[in-house]
């Protein structure tokens, strides 16, 4: 094989692919990011919702609701969950000695509940929904799938949404100044425990959503989520602890690492490149890549 | 040993462009009340923060006792016999009274004591003892740290510093939020101390500063303005202008 | 001079005295009726315990979430079984399996005491991962499958010896040794150096100005955890004649934080009832259900939320009482008798 046809049938789907999944870890990240650099929280029960998100829309779909307006209504039912977990869960905890340390174990045990829950309602095996978007595009000759594509697009666009109503709008500004000094946010007005509960619920939301996404490309199972935790626990380390932008740029950074490690080297050693970055940036630049949001 | 118990040669520190402490250099004698003063944000608490090793200085030396303590860690500088409170009372607030001290005054200790029962610890029992006579915490050496009343947190945060037999007790504000009873009994406390302790203190009370200080330093915008005996200092006209001007 | 912490600490070792009566008189038991089935999963509760201590060690008195001390257990049951293979000596698998630990636990200390609080929670949680998945991935250790047909083998000490195979022998040198670690941890903990461990968790920003390296400390209580839970995961082949990557994966990891939390943080004795707490529990609902963790799950976080000191925690404070009536009778120094616990104050 000569290296122009390496580079268009080995390399460039490799990288096509680790863009896809890259996407897929950020939109993951993105809620961890939110809740962690808004509420100062550790929700170790990202990636079960992230799961709950993908079994809706497997059960959803297979009710005969068609996928695009899952896209909607996944996350939309995504919310009153996010907000009863914050009220009951987060909320009577939040102002314990240590936060970051009871917050991480109380979504640790929620994680085990809802982990076990799965399996109880969708049984223990590997399922997959049907592709939204069959068939494949050629781009410049490579052979990319449809929804893939569609992924790439659809996650740019959300990522971008996202940070445009975190940095830009005034709902924004109010959350960001509720994250910055509880008190003083109070006292001009912004209702606080609402602000939280929301905020905590869109990143739950998001997770959701990126369950809808990621269930035809990389199958639903109970521990789904606990497989996606670290990955995007790094991309969080890496891109700095409640950076969106950080989150993007790491995520999409870290999964490429990761599709040419294990093209070059092997895919047995992709965890240990990834995480060792996470500990060169936790050692060395413990803030990561861009600071945090809201304490900038 | 003569000399000076805390030399301050040229220490400065930036953050950002703000040059919290620009090249103040003072001496404190031995056994004298040294008072830093100057208004909120003249880098006071900046400058304690360097002398005791919470920040390391981008210019300047610091010597203790005539050695070389430049930039050493909290622990280090501790060693040196450099004891600090801090102007938010900073204790073990879960933990007793009789304990706190205990923990300071296990320095005292031999090293090799470390891994002994604490019954052994023979020193560091005897200077609790001490302490909570000595600062009328004897009642309330069971209660936690954190359930004492605010004047007794105080005084216990000065025990704490002292339990360790340092040479030099740098006290930031020790009387931040006390009553006027309180702040003349911690006063007279300050004065006793200075015979077995060279003492270096901010403070805002101004009736309290002239009438306790040996030696008083001006700080204003990060640099020093004036120093001297306190009769000199307060005549001085731009020290009038830049501090006295403001109250 | 006798002052409350070390009055906790007495209250730990008469719950300490108690487990071990029980266990004592459990083995009894078994031993009587030729149970081979419940003296085994005791002894399993019992290494686990080992790994919960060493969660607790840090956690309850450094103030350190590991996520990832399986890390260290699964390192001694590998170093164990692999020593086993070649030389079937207790003692020689217990050598080794400490030695490598303890390197380990500082090469891993080195990198981890960088950080602190969720930060130090989600490295150690990493560090111990991506182990377990080099393990999973390496042939000579076995792979997934891990290593079987570890020998069944004698524990000398002199002139007699026990088998690992007696269910009971086996139970009371592991209960033994357990116990060992605990009063081993507590007496460190009741010394000067201990207490600052203790004053690191109250307050960590006040230590150095005390003169007490913080670093130093927090080093020193990684790597004695890391001994603790590698020297517990060397029994563990000894039991089960096998080693697998599980050992290593979060959820062993997990199980010991559980425990921890349920039998109370920074009581270390805690742990132990937690372990077995949570085997009973895992047996009971087990039998009930194979989806216990929803159970267990809910257990947990309303100990998180409603019961932050566990069993233990709760128990251990009438128990302080007790002993303060009975130490009050010779003129002793006078406890307020409120709030005896360390840690129980409010921020």
């Amino acid at each position: 094989m000569n290296a122009l046809d390496y580079l268009q049938f080995v390399l460039a789907p490799q990288v096509v692919n680790g863009l896809a999944l890259g996407v897929a870890v950020v939109l993951v990240a993105l809620g961890l990011t939110i809740i962690f650099g808004m509420l100062d929280v550790i929700n170790m029960s990202h990636g079960e919702f992230y799961a709950i998100g993908a079994y809706a829309a497997l059960a959803l779909g297979a009710a005969g609701i068609s996928f695009w307006f899952l896209l909607v209504l996944v996350p939309v039912l995504m919310v009153p969950l996010g907000m009863a977990a914050e009220r009951l869960l987060i909320r009577p905890v939040f102002d314990s000695r240590d936060r970051h340390v009871t917050t991480l174990l109380v979504t640790f045990g929620l994680a085990l509940v809802v982990e076990d829950l799965l399996k109880v309602a969708f049984g223990p095996n590997t399922q997959r929904p049907p592709t939204p978007i069959p068939g494949a595009i050629e781009l410049a000759g490579i052979i990319v799938p449809n929804y893939r594509l569609f992924l790439i697009v659809v996650g740019a666009a959300i990522v971008t949404g996202v940070a445009y109503v975190v940095y830009r709008t005034r709902l924004g500004a109010m959350v960001r100044a509720a994250a910055f000094d509880r008190n003083m946010a109070a006292s001009l007005g912004v209702p606080v425990a609402l602000v939280y509960a929301g905020t905590f619920a869109f990143g739950v939301a998001l997770a959701g959503l990126a369950g809808v996404l990621l269930a035809p490309i990389y199958s639903v199972f109970p521990t789904m989520g606990r497989d996606f935790i670290l990955l995007a626990f790094t991309v969080v380390i890496v891109g700095g602890m409640g950076s969106i932008w950080g989150a993007v740029v790491a995520g999409l950074l870290l999964t490429q690492v990761q599709a040419l490690a294990s093209l070059v080297i092997s895919p047995v050693w992709t965890d240990p490149i990834v995480f060792g970055t996470m500990v060169a940036f936790l050692v060395f630049r413990p803030q990561g890549l861009f600071g945090r949001l809201g304490h900038a | 040993m003569t000399g000076p118990v805390l030399e301050i040669r040229d220490l400065g520190i930036a953050f950002g462009g703000l040059k919290a402490v620009d090249r103040v250099s003072f001496n404190a004698q031995r056994n004298r009340i040294t008072t830093v003063i100057g208004p909120n944000g003249a880098g006071k608490s900046t400058l304690f923060n360097l002398i005791s090793g919470a920040l390391k200085p981008k210019s300047g030396q610091l010597l203790i006792d005539g050695v070389d303590m430049t930039g050493a860690s909290p622990a280090r500088t501790k060693a040196a016999g450099l004891s600090r409170s801090f102007q938010i009372t900073n204790l073990f607030f879960e933990l007793t009274v009789a304990e706190n001290l205990r923990m300071a005054a296990q320095v005292l200790e031999p090293k090799a004591r470390a891994f002994l029962p604490l019954g052994r610890s023979i020193r560091a029992l005897a200077k609790t003892r001490e302490m909570l006579d000595r600062f009328q915490l004897g009642h309330k050496r069971d209660e936690l740290a954190g359930n004492l009343s605010h004047g007794d947190q105080r005084r216990l945060e000065i025990a704490v510093c002292l339990a360790s037999e340092p040479k030099i007790l740098l006290l930031d504000e020790p009387t931040q939020g006390m009553s006027h009873a309180d702040t003349a009994d911690t006063a007279k406390l300050v004065r006793e101390l200075s015979k077995d302790v060279s003492v270096l203190l901010i403070e805002h009370d101004i009736g309290l500063v002239m009438d306790l200080s040996d030696h008083v330093v001006v700080m204003h915008q990060g640099r020093k303005l004036a120093e001297g005996p306190p009769a000199v200092v307060r005549a001085d006209p731009a020290v009038q202008a830049a501090y006295f001007g403001h109250h | 001079m006798r002052d409350r912490l070390t009055l906790s600490m007495r209250a730990s070792h008469l719950l300490a005295l108690i487990f071990v009566a029980a266990a004592l008189a459990l083995a009894a038991i078994g031993a009587a009726s030729g149970d081979t089935f419940y003296l085994r999963l005791g002894t399993e509760a019992l290494i686990f315990a080992g790994l919960a201590l060493s969660v607790d060690l840090l956690l309850g008195y450094s103030g350190a979430l590991s996520l990832g001390q399986a890390l260290y257990f699964g390192i001694g049951a590998y170093v164990s079984a692999l020593t086993l293979l070649k030389v079937p000596s207790f003692w020689l698998a217990m050598a080794a399996a400490g030695g490598v630990t303890l390197v380990a636990s500082i090469l891993g200390g080195l990198i981890a005491n960088r950080v602190r609080g969720v930060y130090f929670a989600l490295i150690t949680f990493g560090l111990a991962q991506v182990v377990a998945k080099v393990v999973y991935n390496t042939r000579e250790l076995g792979a997934s499958d891990g290593m079987i047909g570890i020998p069944v083998i004698e524990i000398g000490f002199g002139p007699v010896s026990v088998s690992a195979g007696n269910p009971v022998g086996f139970f009371l040198i592991v209960l033994a040794i357990i116990m060992g670690l605990y009063g081993l941890t507590a007496y460190l903990l009741d010394t000067p150096f201990g207490r600052v461990l203790t004053a690191l968790k109250a307050n960590e920003k006040r230590v150095p100005f005390l003169g007490y390296s913080v670093w130093r400390a927090r080093m020193f209580s990684y790597v004695l955890a890391g001994l603790i839970a590698g020297l517990s995961g060397a029994l563990y082949p000894m039991l089960r004649g096998f080693v697998s990557p599980e050992l290593m994966f979060f959820a062993t990891s997990g199980n010991a934080v559980i425990s921890v939390i349920l039998g109370g943080v920074g009581t270390l004795i805690g742990a132990i009832y937690g372990s077995v707490l949570l085997v009973v529990l895992k047996s009971i609902i087990g039998s009930w259900t194979e989806h216990h963790l929803i159970v267990i799950g809910l257990i947990f976080m309303i100990c998180v939320m409603f019961l932050p000191k566990g069993l233990v925690g709760f128990i251990r404070p009438r128990i302080e009482e007790r002993l303060l009536a009975g130490a009050r009778e010779p003129a002793a120094p006078s406890f307020t008798s409120a709030q005896l616990e360390p840690g129980s104050a409010k921020p």
